[in-house]
């Protein structure tokens, strides 16, 4: 699990005490549900999102 | 009365546009100051509008169905001279010099827009509980939640004040307050309907459509807003075809999905009941109804969040320094995606690709799937959590719960009300379907609607 109090604060978040525990709580919830899904991935998977030169797009 | 209705009743000369929107004024007169629905209501351009209109359908030149009909929009819609706030503080002074392609199309339809629709801040929740223009309250019951993003659409829709109403949604931001409000609405497929002039939220989950009084009008707006705008990289190409279901359409010969997990897990036993009666319905109107077994909603929920928070974050970045200028529900969200390492973001995306090839394995075996809307009916108005399946549940992840997942996807999914709480609130159904098969979804909702699945009109109606 990330340490996302860490990530938080290295990335210059004013948040303090309940305020910071409300911002990371979410994230730790999601974390442990997303980060499973991303072990069996294989490197060949694009991901959805690409860049398309326009004469392709047509 | 619903748009063909009126269209009908237009042409019959027994009523005209300048009437139609002159009552739709009088109700935003006298209902809105409880609603909350506007924020900004453009009564004599409509009034101008609505005299033009009157003046081609003299001279013969009739544009269609939508011509002299109110309507409004959600104020993420860019339009000409007319301030467009997202509902933000932000943009609270923004007045664009263009129209967005739906207000662009709705208006070439000869629809009279009567103004922009009250939403939530930037579109980033589901409560439509405005800090900057104030609170949308359900018509239903004053004090339940509209739902949310495009509350403001389905609180106006439902009250009677319009035909139609355009919304977007992006983790269901159309279908919960469709379902909230009992009204019908329509996220059409990725791509369908041009984003041009739309605030975006979530660059790759953003969709446009209407909410409406039946399903038929929902397809008469689709027929107006959809097809190729260049100006939209990511609009299709593909040819719009005529979207309004046949009178008399037949469930026959199509094959309905209904799904053995997930859907049903953890909701209101008065929606479940709702919902199998309406696929009950279908059944007894002559569709083959198959158990399915769908993909990993869940997984696809957790990709949509971190998609979301990722996409949002990068919209808005540049406003962040102004810290106070952000209701608190948004600036965490906002704050939460900063955080998304770009790992995940991409991985989110690649995991995207694989579920949607294994949901696109179902379409072999049914032709649409039908679930519930939302868990559960309209929350009160400051509800934070709901009890569902015997645990609480954060009220946002509920209410979206049942419709992220399908932005993920692109597909297109259409929300009708089926039923009445005990409480008098509308349950809303969900027809899933394939890409870009946006009329198979709609002719089976008009099916349902003509076999007597709906709900009576809301009493503030």
């Amino acid at each position: 699990m990330r340490d996302w109090k860490a990530i938080a604060k290295a990335s210059g978040s004013p948040l303090t005490g309940k305020d910071l525990d409300a911002l990371i709580l979410p994230l730790e919830a999601l974390e442990a549900t997303f980060r499973p899904l991303t072990k069996d991935l294989s490197p060949d998977l694009d991901p959805s999102v690409e860049f398309r030169m326009e004469a392709d797009v047509e | 009365m619903t748009i063909r209705e009126a269209a009908d009743a237009i042409r019959d000369k027994c009523v005209s546009p300048v009437e139609l929107a002159t009552a739709a004024i009088s109700r935003i007169g006298r209902l809105d100051s409880t609603l909350r629905a506007f924020i900004t209501v453009t009564a004599d351009y409509a009034m101008l509008r609505a005299r033009q209109a009157e003046t081609e359908l003299a001279a013969g030149r009739d544009r269609g169905p939508l011509h002299g009909i109110p309507i409004a929009v959600k104020d993420l819609f860019a339009m000409r001279g007319v301030r467009t706030t997202a509902g933000s503080r932000i943009f609270e002074n923004r007045v664009p010099d263009f129209d967005s392609a739906v207000v662009e199309r709705l208006e070439a339809a000869g629809a009279v827009i009567l103004g922009k629709l009250n939403m939530h801040e930037l579109a980033y929740g589901v409560t439509s509980a405005n800090p900057h223009f104030g609170v949308v309250r359900n018509p239903w019951n004053t004090g339940r939640s509209p739902g949310g993003s495009s509350g403001g659409s389905g609180a106006a829709v439902a009250a009677n004040i319009v035909f139609g109403a355009m919304g977007s949604d992006t983790g269901g931001s159309i279908r919960i307050p469709a379902s909230f409000c009992g009204t019908v609405g329509l996220k059409p497929t990725y791509g369908r309907v041009s984003r041009y002039g739309a605030m975006p939220l979530g660059y790759s989950l953003d969709h446009m459509g209407p909410l409406t009084r039946s399903v038929r009008d929902a397809g008469l707006i689709l027929n107006a807003i959809a097809g190729r705008d260049r100006r939209d990289h990511a609009s299709s190409p593909r040819p719009v075809v005529d979207f309004v279901p046949d009178d008399g359409c037949s469930l026959r010969a199509l094959r309905i999905g209904f799904p053995e997990n997930f859907y049903f897990e953890r909701i209101d036993p008065q929606v479940e009941s709702a919902v199998r009666g309406a696929i009950a319905r279908a059944a007894s109107l002559g569709a083959e109804i198959k158990p399915v077994r769908v993909p990993d909603i869940a997984a696809l929920n957790a990709i949509g969040q971190v998609i979301l928070l990722s996409e949002a974050s990068a919209v808005l970045e540049p406003y962040l320094e102004s810290r106070e200028l952000f209701g608190a529900d948004v600036l965490t969200r906002l704050d939460q995606g900063r955080l998304i390492p770009a790992v995940d973001y991409i991985n989110a995306q690649r995991l995207r690709r694989r579920l949607r090839a294994e949901f696109d394995k179902l379409w072999s075996a049914v032709d649409c799937i039908l679930t519930p809307a939302t868990p559960n009916t309209a929350p009160k108005i400051g509800e934070t959590t709901v009890h569902l399946g015997g645990r609480d549940e954060d009220a946002r992840l509920a209410a979206t719960r049942l419709a992220r997942g399908i932005n993920v996807l692109g597909l297109p999914a259409l929300s009708i009300p089926c039923g009445l709480s005990g409480a008098g609130l509308p349950v809303g159904l969900q027809i899933l379907g394939q890409a870009f098969d946006e009329a198979t979804i709609l002719k089976v909702g008009a099916a349902l609607e003509d076999g007597g699945v709906g709900i009576p009109p809301c009493p503030l109606s």
